[in-house]
């Protein structure tokens, strides 16, 4: 590539190289688009509860920060010998189905093998304290269609929301939808 | 010469008789006249009727399928490659690396939009890296200025982006810069890349400093190390370009700390281990010392007072004695030089700074114990006799 700055490289060359590129940059977008519709199409979708947050620090323009009952968990889910994880180490969280939504239940370093009715999710130590453990999924921000984000704002500060996940085989995870749970849609209208 | 003076000068010269009607025809033939611009009224025309287009898309951009938003993204940045080639093939240039340096963003926007489409992007860097990455590929391929501009910026922004809501710091991003766009300057010298090329590095610099929660007085380390490289380039201008934006910071650092290193709290995240700290910049010095030396501009060595780490005295008066002591040596040796070099624009950049010093120390000095008309006055005076002595040297050497 460092030869290209000389004058002598013939336009041929050049064209060439120039198509490359942009082939790769068409690529690039469609392999980013084929792994967020293969997460969805060869994924497990499960649902995940957040807890009601303050409404102000919610809506960061076109997307909404979510907060998980599984972001946060008891210390006491740590499953594996010798010291605590530190920040920033990925960890493995098996979740159960609960009610509407999954729950965590344990928590390990590697990835462990489940029964058919439970699934496993990654995560990175956000902090660690003594009887909590913060985890990170990356599924902490829903960008939303336009406009409609004060909307879910609004709902998402009386009621926790129920996210639908996808995981895919390979460990991948995805937003696919976020709703308020079915109950609340009965409720009297609002201000 | 430009063609436009020829023209409008040239009858003229001709009617003195300093060259001949022929002469002129000839020294307006070396300069053609650049392609065929084309007529402003179709570009505006196309620009609106693609305003229109993109405000229909984007209106309703939420109902359109996926296959159809994926594929209107990459037929707007493959739609404008393709226009700028076709313009750089007529040879209308600037129109050309427009419309290139468009697909460009284009594809960063295609980036960005994809993934928010899958729930994808926010924290995953690779998307954004591949951004620079195509950047810094087109730079090389048309070696284009522009588009070297552009990469500089798009490598600050990500990078920006990158430690600001990630909390992280792309180290890819930041290689690539000083590598990738560095090692083009490094061959392609240039006065106005090497500016915009250091400002950028050191934007980096700063974002990484930050993100490591490092003392401040680190980012010299990597700031002068970038001024090392323009010691080592053999085109002086371009190289120069390079070492301006960390002087300048290095001054206004200096200056900062003259009017408020005396705040404790602030003086505290000054300090790094000094035997660490000191080895560093003198390996880096010792870099730039032999740049100079191999490229026999040691004069400039002077620039490196800048660098006295004043800041290891205790808070307070003595170390903004220090940081105007550091100062005043730096104008000081920038003044002595332009008169050895007799150079008019060193003066004048030398005078402000010497004038920039003194008003900083008499600010600093004096504030205190006076009373405060007395004060302006003093000041008042001061500025003018400064000015008056330092004008009257200028025209000396300017005249001799």
């Amino acid at each position: 590539m460092f030869s290209l700055l000389s004058d002598q490289v013939p336009l041929a060359r050049r064209r060439r190289l120039l198509m490359l590129t942009i082939l790769a940059q068409v690529l690039f977008i469609v392999a980013v688009a084929a792994a967020g519709y293969a997460t969805t199409a060869y994924g497990r979708t499960i649902r995940l509860r957040t807890t009601p947050i303050d409404p102000r620090d919610l809506l960061y323009g076109d997307y909404v920060i979510l907060n998980y009952t599984i972001s946060q968990l008891p210390a006491s889910l740590w499953r594996e010998p010798g010291p605590r994880p530190r920040r920033g180490d990925p960890v493995y969280v098996v979740l159960r189905p609960a009610g509407e939504a999954y729950e965590a239940v344990r928590v390990y370093a590697k990835k462990p093998d489940v029964p058919a009715d439970q699934v496993v999710l990654r995560g990175w130590v956000a902090d660690g304290w003594r009887r909590t453990l913060r985890i990170r999924y990356n599924l902490e921000r829903y960008y939303v269609p336009e406009g409609t984000g004060r909307e879910l704002e609004r709902r998402g500060a009386r009621k926790p929301l129920l996210v639908n996940i996808s995981i895919a085989p390979w460990g991948q995870a995805r937003i696919t939808g976020v709703k308020t749970i079915v109950s609340d849609s009965l409720a009297t209208p609002r201000r | 010469m430009s063609r436009k003076l020829l023209e409008t000068d040239g009858p003229d010269w001709v009617k003195r008789g300093i060259i001949s009607s022929e002469q002129h025809r000839q020294l307006l033939e070396l300069y053609p006249d650049d392609a065929q611009a084309i007529g402003l009224l179709p570009l505006l025309g196309s620009l609106l009727v693609g305003l229109s287009a993109l405000s229909l898309v984007a209106a309703n951009w939420q109902g359109l399928p996926e296959w159809l938003r994926i594929g209107l993204l990459l037929g707007g940045f493959l739609g404008a490659y393709a226009s700028g080639e076709f313009f750089l093939r007529r040879g209308n240039s600037s129109v050309g690396m427009g419309l290139v340096g468009l697909g460009l963003i284009l594809f960063g926007a295609a980036i960005i939009l994809t993934g928010q489409m899958y729930q994808l992007i926010g924290y995953d860097v690779t998307g954004l890296v591949a951004w620079a990455v195509a950047g810094t590929l087109l730079t090389y391929l048309y070696r284009s200025r522009f588009l070297f501009v552009l990469t500089v910026v798009i490598g600050g922004v990500v990078q920006g982006y990158t430690t600001g809501q990630l909390g992280a710091f792309s180290y890819a991003a930041a290689v690539l810069t000083a590598g990738g766009l560095g090692y083009y300057w490094w061959r392609r010298p240039d006065v106005v890349l090497g500016g915009v090329l250091a400002s950028g590095l050191l934007w980096q610099t700063g974002l990484l400093i930050g993100h490591l929660h490092a003392k401040i007085t680190w980012f010299f380390v990597p700031a002068m190390l970038i001024y090392a490289a323009g010691d080592w380039q053999t085109d002086r201008p371009a190289g120069r370009a390079l070492q301006g934006p960390p002087l300048i910071t290095a001054f206004l650092f200096m200056l900062g700390l003259a009017l408020y290193g005396e705040v404790g709290s602030y003086a505290g995240m000054l300090r790094p281990p000094l035997l660490a700290y000191l080895v560093a910049l003198l390996l880096v010095l010792a870099l730039s010392l032999t740049g100079k030396r191999t490229r026999d501009r040691m004069g400039s060595a002077t620039d490196w007072l800048l660098l006295l780490p004043g800041f290891y005295l205790p808070g307070g008066l003595p170390l903004a004695v220090a940081s105007l002591v550091v100062l005043y040596a730096y104008s000081g040796a920038v003044l002595w030089r332009a008169q050895a070099e007799q150079n008019p624009d060193r003066v004048t950049l030398g005078t402000i700074l010497f004038i920039l010093t003194t008003m900083v120390a008499y600010f600093k000095l004096t504030w205190e114990f006076m009373d405060k008309s007395l004060f302006f006055l003093c000041g008042g005076v001061l500025l003018l006799g400064l000015s008056w002595y330092l004008r009257r040297r200028n025209a000396r050497a300017s005249s001799r």
